[in-house]
């Protein structure tokens, strides 16, 4: 809605704008149906909240609740003292997603400019070179095959980091912006300045690109966070797991994630001699979402300029 | 051709700098394009993709002699489609036109804020919400909670596939819509406000303006949107048919899709053949619907087409 602006005096007219402003029964009815929605959106989490601080009797009891008969911290505290598997999946993960992000942004920013350069006959190759992955795939398989069978990267950190850096849409979303918003005549100052064709665009264009940057590699980066199917499989060995990885084969990662010669006596006592299944798996899953929930209302901004530019063709 | 060279090596310095991302587009893209071919090999893992002898047809009658499996995943992954596609794009039109039309903005931009939260969430971790909602023993929400108040007796959903349909759907809009909305909320953004004022003046009421107004606005946006969507019909989320349904046996009739079948395939000793053909009809049937969808664009929108 555009905004008003005071340029009358006129009591007529305020008194209509007045009007005009106070929302009718309609609005309430329609906040009422837009609170249903965000309550949908938002009560699944509470429950992971929740269950994750209650009694494992109380699940194996009532099941699932809101409103659990006891409460409990000991699946959090046992997650956060005998997870050792889960600080080195925390760290495994934030490294392919700095990584990644970084090599992604680079490797993309770095072909976007070349797309853009005038005067550059071999560009419209490249265009097509980037349009073709998203025609036509390989899939899965044959993926699996080549990358394992001739690559020899099986269980290798670099299959979840290197291949999904380089996107058609991302570099098509760096192209429109720097096609758009960065005047070429800055770059021809550049270089009549004698900067070289590399200084042009690491000390001229990249800099300008951050705002396409932000947008590109807040989706890049909760993409590696999120990575779970090339790490279910390639990855083996335990200490290169990333976190969704250990929550798709929780079940099995439970025992793993404590390992249980590591719990004092005293502790598996009080927990019956059981561990805490339920409630282990959802304090396991609160903390690997739990930063995600924190930082992406502060980072939605860029998410939604990422969409919106990457809807505009260049 | 003498031109174009000297052109390029004027360019050399761009040459270097589209060179890293070209070689991962090469080895990570291009690689398993060729690798395709093993559809017309008897694949042999100690062989490798060249090693390994060809038997076209062997693999695709493999799809006949399986028809079963492979129409039902085949089924399953368009069906889904076409319910994701109809139900998201109504509700992300919806979403979008109700927050628009919202006078109190602030509340607005806070619901919506929680709204697209949960596409920011893994299907990892999703499924494990899904869980604690459906599961039998021990109660999730709706066995313990929702049904007893219904007087409705517990229903055992991860052994029957008749309620996945359902329950995938509501997943994948509680996942995807708020999200999707915005898209639609910038073009709503984009309307000129004077239309509304001219139609208000008309006597046009709120739903008269949405329908005759809001609506036209917002077609070409979708006509674009689902056209592109097209595109990726063989195509399916496998965190949402592989994790979130646990890739529980029982529900394979009503929920495995192409893509699930092929990443369950591959952890447990695949049958080459047959995965092989699988994937070559999905890769080939999306090309081709890629290229229709886009050529329809271009035809429709030519500003909005991919290529």
């Amino acid at each position: 809605m555009a905004k008003e602006k005071m340029i009358t005096n006129d009591p007529e007219i305020l008194r209509m704008a007045k009007k005009h402003k106070r929302p009718g029964p309609g609005q309430y009815i329609l906040g009422f149906f837009l609170l249903i929605y965000t309550l949908f959106c938002f009560l699944p989490f509470l429950l992971v909240v929740i269950s994750a601080f209650s009694d494992e009797s109380s699940i194996l009891n009532k099941g699932f609740s809101y409103f659990p008969d006891a409460w409990s911290t000991t699946a959090m505290t046992s997650v956060f003292k005998y997870g050792k598997q889960l600080i080195r999946s925390y760290g495994v993960t934030i490294f392919i997603t700095v990584l990644g992000t970084f090599t992604g942004l680079m490797l993309q920013s770095m072909y976007a400019y070349a797309l853009t350069r005038p005067d550059f006959q071999l560009k419209k190759l490249l265009n097509i070179w980037i349009i073709i992955p998203m025609l036509f795939q390989g899939g899965m398989l044959s993926a699996y095959l080549i990358f394992t069978g001739w690559y020899h990267l099986k269980d290798n950190l670099f299959l979840l980091i290197v291949p999904p850096s380089v996107g058609t849409m991302n570099i098509i979303i760096m192209r429109t912006y720097i096609a758009n918003s960065i005047p070429n005549e800055l770059n021809e100052a550049a270089k009549i300045d004698g900067a070289g064709d590399y200084r042009t665009f690491f000390q001229i264009t990249l800099p300008l690109m951050k705002p396409s940057l932000a947008a590109v590699g807040f989706m890049m980066a909760t993409g590696f966070w999120n990575e779970w199917q090339s790490a279910l499989i390639y990855i083996d060995s335990p200490k290169k797991k990333p976190l969704q990885l250990l929550l798709v084969n929780i079940q099995k990662n439970i025992e793993m994630l404590m390992n249980s010669k590591d719990i004092p006596p005293e502790v598996m006592a009080i927990m019956g001699n059981k561990l805490p299944g339920n409630t282990i798996t959802m304090a396991t899953v609160l903390v690997v979402v739990g930063p995600i929930l924190a930082v992406s209302p502060s980072f939605q901004k860029y998410f939604i300029k990422g969409l919106t530019v990457g809807s505009v063709k260049g | 051709m003498k031109g174009f060279l000297k052109n390029t090596w004027r360019n050399r310095a761009h040459v270097v700098l589209a060179l890293p991302a070209f070689l991962v587009l090469l080895l990570f893209a291009y690689m398993p394009m060729f690798g395709l071919i093993i559809a017309f090999k008897q694949f042999d893992y100690t062989k490798g993709i060249i090693g390994s002898p060809w038997n076209f047809p062997n693999n695709f009658k493999l799809l006949i002699v399986n028809k079963d499996k492979f129409l039902t995943i085949t089924k399953n992954t368009v069906m889904y489609y076409f319910i994701f596609t109809i139900v998201g794009t109504f509700l992300n039109i919806v979403l979008a036109i109700a927050i628009d039309q919202f006078a109190f903005k602030n509340a607005g931009r806070v619901m919506q804020t929680i709204m697209i939260i949960p596409v920011f969430i893994s299907y990892a971790a999703v499924s494990f919400v899904v869980y604690a909602f459906f599961s039998k023993s021990p109660a999730g929400i709706i066995n313990g909670t929702i049904l007893p108040a219904f007087g409705v007796g517990v229903k055992n959903f991860y052994q029957k596939g008749s309620y996945w349909p359902w329950i995938l759907t509501v997943v994948n809009v509680w996942h995807g819509v708020g999200y999707g909305s915005v898209l639609y909320m910038s073009v709503l953004a984009g309307i000129d406000q004077e239309l509304y004022e001219a139609a208000k003046i008309d006597g046009a009421n709120k739903w008269q303006q949405i329908w005759n107004i809001t609506i036209p606005m917002l077609i070409p946006m979708i006509t674009v949107m689902l056209l592109l969507s097209v595109g990726n019909i063989m195509r399916s989320d496998t965190g949402l048919f592989y994790t979130v349904t646990r890739n529980i046996a029982n529900l394979h009739a009503k929920t495995q899709t192409i893509d699930a079948f092929v990443l369950n395939q591959l952890l447990n000793n695949p049958n080459y053949g047959l995965t092989g053909a699988t994937t070559f009809f999905q890769s080939v049937v999306g090309l081709f619907m890629m290229l229709l969808s886009n050529g329809i664009v271009r035809k429709l929108a030519p500003q909005n087409s991919l290529f």
